[in-house]
């Protein structure tokens, strides 16, 4: 007989105590300008050259546009008219999307942890250094979508994040949220991206939005080195599946293959969006140093 | 379907839950949480695994394979259908079945193929008893019903009362009776049961019986034969005599039907013996087995006889003279005595020999016989002279019809004849014993059976025997009695009265056997298989 397994409810270190917060203020102190902004600066100073207003993203081409308004460069991708849409220029954003499904639930420390413990950090340069924050969180109910604006509500923004619950939903929600509330320019996407072709619509979605798209994977150390031996009860904590299977040296070298593949699948998906994958050994959640943050500061001012 | 050890089912009790509990799969050592399941099942699938789980059809297997186990340990029984549980047949195997048809085919063998057609087809379970009536009555039961074991050859008359046999055997309701004869020596054929009647109509003739007088050891046989024809009208049959004879004889005769009829024959028989055989030939004779008597008829004695005789007159021809005599009646031959050599019969004509009578076959003419190394009495020597009034035993075999009349003695020494049966005698007493009571023996016989001895109180010079016309038969009846009667010739049996008149029999219809009783089938041997199924097909199934 079968017994039950209990509910993955992983033992999850304090999320942000002081000295993470004293960390976060040091890394917004040292940092360089996030470069999310500029880029916008300067998105926004050709876009007042060439039309008026601020490139926003396509719609497909219909009888009667400016066809001054066509963007050649996307004809030339994929081969169908897009007429770029612009706005006027709104205030420098960024957006953090975050998955807070229960797969993030698994991994010593959890992939969770390490990712909210990313989020704090991507959200208090953007905080820092531009001017709002978005967090989008799809199928958290009113904590869904938060603006946040200025360094001031960092803590708003931490208490937000500890806040946040265990939820599922689909990439396209996410997408779908961010569109709706108009377009930040830069997005910064954490989730373990497990289902690659799930987020494909999506990435897709917002690059024709002209959302530069980065996805943070915390990475964790069974993502690439499955366990070897033993009879293990696979389990799945969003799905509740289960499976009992006998490792052996073939199933390891099998799965470990597999993994393989699912890594170059995540590549690929971001590769075709235009977007860049990071993947942040979760490891690294429970170091206090800023240089465990080292690739977050380097993207942030890509 | 009945479970005789129903019980047997409270096995499932544990056996089921011990089945399920065995089929579950053996429990993970540890969980291991993941994301990324759908990649454990591809690794598995590239492996062509499948994770240890319960398989239902392999479970449902295994208890099918239980259930099939405790169904076979409570017998289970499908019950057949109902009829006859016991079949008797009764069958005729009297003379008369012997008889053929066109084809040589006997009413016997037709009868045996008609059972063993139905015995083959016939359910196991039914009880099976074969009861041979005719001749020597015959029981098979059971196997050797089936096979129809030794059931012999027609013979003899059907003694038993069909009808009221069958009344008593289909008295229980679960026995079938079933009657197979030709109706032969029977007034009328059962009322009950199945009945097959095996005709087999047509002329027949048989030797009713055959009267012998055996002239053994002389080789001279006279034949009386009874026979008997039954055919439509007169049948021109012949009578033979064939076999241990010298010459076969044979005589034709118009036989009336049902006419008994006798026809005499005198024939020799060989020496060397063998089967002698009377036949009377009919044209298309149906019943061939009482057509013939035969009886075997022993070697005749070829004695080689040896002669002592006294050296003295007339004595050695007279001996030697009879001695040839008697070898040419009987086929033998004459030797000389010597001592220790083995003769049939012993010629002594005079003298002194030592002998113990009746302890050889021997003839002594005048002879003293004393025990070996005694010496004789002077006495026994004295001479009657002339001894008259000679009488002998008429009654007997030996002396009956010879006409001894003209017998004359010269010189008799009646002192030297042993103790024995009297042949000769003379009512006068000798010249000393006046006055003695009853005759005076002058030849005995001693022995009796097989081997016996004759002894003559005078030798053949002193008297005018060997001149008589009796004295060779004399001689060949001393033979006959020295060598004892013959054995008494046994003819094979002659075939009853009412078993020889094809034509008169009982007739009736043909009756079919009833419905016979299938039997249960026991289903262990299935439930078996089906569990040994089961269990090959759990391990087939992965």
């Amino acid at each position: 007989m079968k017994a039950a397994v209990r509910p993955l409810s992983p033992a999850m270190p304090t999320l942000f105590p002081t000295e993470f917060r004293a960390l976060l203020q040091r890394l917004c102190g040292q940092s360089a300008r996030v470069q999310g902004a500029r880029d916008q600066a300067l998105r926004a100073r050709r876009s007042a050259l060439s039309q008026s207003g601020t490139f926003v993203g396509h719609r497909p081409y219909s009888r009667g546009d400016d066809l001054r308004r066509l963007d050649w460069s996307a004809y030339a991708r994929s081969g169908e008219l897009f007429t770029k849409q612009l706005e006027e220029e709104e205030r420098r954003t960024a957006a953090l999307v975050l998955d807070v499904s229960a797969s993030l639930a698994v991994g010593t420390p959890p992939r969770r942890f390490a990712a909210l413990r990313l989020a704090a950090v991507v959200g208090a340069l953007s905080l820092t250094h531009l001017d709002a924050l978005v967090v989008v969180v799809p199928g958290a109910g009113s904590l869904a979508f938060a603006s946040f604006t200025g360094s001031s509500s960092l803590p708003s923004l931490l208490q937000h994040l500890e806040a946040l619950p265990t939820v599922a939903a689909s990439p396209q929600q996410a997408a779908s949220l961010l569109l709706q509330r108009g377009l930040p320019g830069r997005v910064h996407w954490v989730g373990d991206f497990a289902v690659p072709n799930e987020h494909e619509r999506a990435l897709h979605a917002l690059r024709r939005r002209g959302a530069r798209v980065t996805g943070w994977l915390p990475s964790l150390p069974e993502d690439c080195s499955p366990p070897t031996a033993g009879y293990l009860r696979w389990c799945d904590p969003e799905t509740g599946q289960e499976l009992a299977v006998p490792v052996d040296a073939a199933f390891a070298a099998a799965l470990r293959h597999e993994l393989e593949r699912l890594s170059r699948q995540q590549d690929q998906l971001f590769g075709r969006a235009g977007a860049t994958l990071r993947r942040w050994p979760a490891a690294r959640a429970l170091e206090l140093q800023p240089a465990a943050y080292a690739d977050c500061l380097l993207e942030c001012a890509r | 379907m009945t479970l005789l050890a129903a019980w047997q089912l409270l096995w499932l009790v544990p056996v089921v839950p011990l089945v399920w509990w065995w089929s579950l799969p053996p429990r993970p050592s540890r969980v291991q949480w993941t994301a990324h399941l759908a990649q454990v099942e591809r690794a598995l699938a590239a492996l062509r695994r499948r994770p240890p789980r319960l398989s239902r059809w392999r479970f449902l297997l295994l208890v099918l394979a239980a259930v099939a186990t405790a169904l076979a340990a409570a017998r289970p029984v499908w019950h057949g259908g109902d009829g006859a549980q016991r079949l008797v047949v009764l069958l005729d195997g009297s003379a008369s079945m012997a008889a053929l048809d066109a084809d040589g085919c006997s009413a016997w063998q037709l009868a045996q193929q008609r059972v063993q057609a139905v015995l083959d087809d016939l359910p196991e379970a039914v009880e099976v008893t074969v009861l041979r009536a005719g001749g020597s009555l015959l029981r098979r039961h059971g196997a050797a019903a089936r096979a129809l074991h030794e059931l012999g050859a027609p013979d003899g008359s059907l003694s038993v009362d069909l009808p009221a046999a069958v009344a008593t055997l289909a008295t229980d309701a679960r026995t079938a009776v079933w009657t197979l004869t030709d109706g032969q020596g029977q007034a009328a054929l059962p009322s009950q049961g199945a009945l097959t009647v095996v005709p087999r109509d047509g002329p027949n003739a048989a030797v009713l019986a055959v009267r012998l007088a055996d002239g053994w050891p002389l080789p001279q046989i006279e034949l009386e034969v009874d026979v008997v024809a039954f055919a439509d009208g007169t049948a021109a049959a012949e009578v033979r005599v064939e076999g241990a004879v010298v010459q076969p004889a044979a005589q034709s005769l118009t036989l009336e039907a049902g006419e008994r009829r006798t026809v005499a024959f005198v024939v020799a028989r060989t020496p060397a013996g063998g089967a002698l055989e009377v036949a009377v030939v009919v044209a298309g004779d149906r019943l061939p087995e009482d057509d013939r008597a035969t009886v075997p008829l022993a070697p005749l004695p070829a004695p080689r006889i040896a002669v002592l005789a006294a050296e003295d007159g007339l004595g050695p021809t007279f001996a030697k003279a009879a001695a040839q005599a008697l070898a040419a009646e009987v086929a033998g031959t004459v030797v000389d005595a010597q001592a220790g050599a083995e003769v049939g019969l012993l010629l002594v004509d005079g003298g002194r020999v030592p002998f113990v009578p009746a302890a050889a076959r021997a003839l002594t003419f005048g002879t003293e016989l004393v025990a070996a190394g005694a010496e004789a009495g002077n006495a026994a020597m004295d001479p009657w002279i002339r001894p008259g009034s000679l009488g002998w035993d008429r009654r007997a075999a030996l002396g009956l019809g010879l006409d001894l009349s003209e017998l004359r003695i010269d010189r008799a020494f009646p002192k030297l004849l042993p103790k024995g049966e009297v042949f000769l005698w003379s009512d006068e007493a000798p010249p000393g014993e006046r006055g003695a009571a009853g005759p005076v023996p002058l030849a005995v016989v001693c022995g009796d059976g097989s081997r016996a001895s004759m002894h003559f109180a005078f030798r053949l010079a002193d008297s005018n025997l060997p001149l008589l016309a009796a004295f060779p038969q004399l001689l060949r009846r001393a033979f006959v009695r020295c060598h004892g009667l013959a054995e008494p010739l046994r003819w094979n049996a002659v075939p009853p009265a009412g078993e020889q008149d094809l034509r008169a029999r009982a007739t009736a219809e043909d009756r079919p056997l009833p419905k016979f009783a299938t039997g249960d089938t026991d289903l262990v041997v299935f439930c078996l298989v089906a569990g040994l199924l089961a269990l090959a097909c759990r391990s087939w199934l992965r």
